[in-house]
């Protein structure tokens, strides 16, 4: 899909995205030339379509992670009797028993409390990619901590 | 006014280039894979999985390399096939390691994913009704990322157990252009033949290479006097129609309830009791897809 300033006639370059809130994504488009914004608002159906393909709207920053697409999407269904509730148990464990077992990438103290409480709400299977995702983001901005702000900008931002 | 054509890429998600990207890393996973094999029925029920795990296996007990990947994602039967329901997979630094199974064979399946033996595969959306816009979409992503994010190491044979249905064959063909072929698998009844005949004819129409047809179930066992009776009406009906299609007849498997009984168990019927005439009939038909897959520099 692409967008035309037709007033312009020039392609228009993406914004910014934010969401998805109720199953929409809003994606922002702006004209280079005249400056002219639009919003692009996704419904459900079409904003599940597009998560289905396993692309991320306004860009991929990092390479995929593995399993990533049925990491993210398969439904945590709650396990039955001593069975993890959630199906990645296992791998995240593995993840983050090798993130620590690392040289010094303990990232703790970038994390304010309060964002770093905000991480936790997210899923189990999610948390470590969010992690990584909003540390890269920072870095990128020059953030020296990670504030309830900053995760707030890159959720909108990256898409989270 | 410019056209979509007269704009290059798009306006910055680079949609086109992510994709190609998936593509890009799914065909380096399987390049240390030599043959792709993807078996395909018209209906359910035929016994395509158990097929599918004994010849892998016959395969493998050859001295090959092989792996299966499950891409029933709905009803994945292949963990349990081979003894692996409830392993654990494991997370490396170059994706994710497959369960080893009977003969060494790796497996991945959703089954390996799925936190309890009723579970479902239910994907997190907030539009669960009209699922059907997107599901496949869904399904076949699940399907690329066990490709491509397996850590299949070096595999002669790369087993891919579809879910039954014509409409499989396209998006397997699409989604692997690097698959040596197709293998076919019926019972002799009417309707299982129906449906694999659309089948065959969607495969031929998009160009694939046919490695041939199964005949499964072409008679049943009788372990008691050791003679194979009829269990279908047709006698020949399903060599006729391999021979009208113009594709290789590979042979007919007997119906034995021991085949079935070390499915269940996950140890497959060629590794556990090698000598009854489905064991051999299995064993056979490997070697002649062995035989027809490595003899063939095109695959």
């Amino acid at each position: 899909m692409k967008f035309l300033c037709v007033l312009c006639n020039e392609p228009m370059r993406l914004d910014g995205v934010d969401g998805p809130h109720e199953g929409s994504v809003t994606v922002f488009f702006r004209c280079p030339e005249c400056a002219h914004q639009i919003a692009l608002l996704t419904n459900p159906w079409e904003t599940q379509l597009v998560k289905s393909l396993g692309v991320q709207v306004g860009g991929r920053k990092d390479p995929a992670a593995p399993l990533e697409q049925v990491r993210t999407h398969l439904a945590d269904q709650g396990g039955a009797g001593d069975a993890p509730a959630c199906p990645f148990s296992a791998l995240v464990a593995e993840a983050e028993a090798r993130q620590e077992r690392g040289p010094s990438t303990s990232t703790s103290g970038l994390w304010t409390p309060e964002a770093e409480a905000r991480l936790q709400r997210a899923p189990a299977f999610v948390r470590p990619m969010a992690r990584q995702a909003i540390e890269t983001f920072a870095k990128e901005r020059g953030y020296e901590r990670i504030t309830e702000a900053v995760v707030e900008e890159a959720r909108s931002q990256v898409g989270m | 006014m410019k056209r979509y054509k007269d704009i290059v890429g798009d306006a910055g998600s680079n949609i086109i280039g992510q994709v190609s990207e998936q593509q890009a890393r799914l065909a380096q996973r399987l390049a240390s894979v030599e043959h792709v094999v993807a078996v395909v029925s018209g209906k359910g029920g035929v016994g395509k999985s158990v097929l599918t795990v004994n010849l892998a296996t016959a395969l493998a007990e050859g001295g090959l390399t092989v792996g299966i990947v499950d891409a029933d994602i709905n009803g994945p039967a292949i963990a349990k096939m081979t003894g692996l329901r409830g392993r654990r997979l494991g997370l490396g630094e170059e994706g994710i390691e497959p369960p080893i199974g009977p003969a060494g064979l790796r497996v991945m399946s959703m089954d390996l994913l799925l936190p309890a033996e009723a579970a479902p595969v239910i994907w997190e959306t907030s539009v669960q009704s009209n699922a059907y816009v997107w599901r496949e979409t869904m399904e076949m992503g699940a399907l690329r990322e066990f490709l491509a994010d397996t850590r299949w190491g070096r595999l002669d044979f790369l087993f891919a157990d579809l879910p039954p249905g014509a409409d499989r064959v396209p998006n397997i063909v699409e989604l692997l252009p690097q698959l040596s072929g197709l293998l076919f698998v019926t019972v002799p009844s009417e309707v299982s033949q129906l449906a694999v005949k659309r089948s065959l004819s969607r495969a031929q129409g998009l160009g694939a290479s046919i490695l041939g047809v199964v005949e499964n179930m072409a008679g049943y066992f009788c372990r008691e006097c050791g003679k194979v009776g009829p269990l279908f009406e047709g006698g020949e009906a399903v060599r006729a129609m391999a021979e009208e299609a113009g594709v290789p007849y590979l042979g007919a498997v007997p119906f034995d309830p021991e085949v079935a009984r070390s499915a269940d168990a996950g140890a497959p019927h060629v590794l556990a009791r090698g000598k009854g005439p489905a064991a051999e009939a299995m064993r056979k038909i490997a070697e002649t897809i062995r035989v027809s897959v490595m003899s063939n520099p095109s695959h």
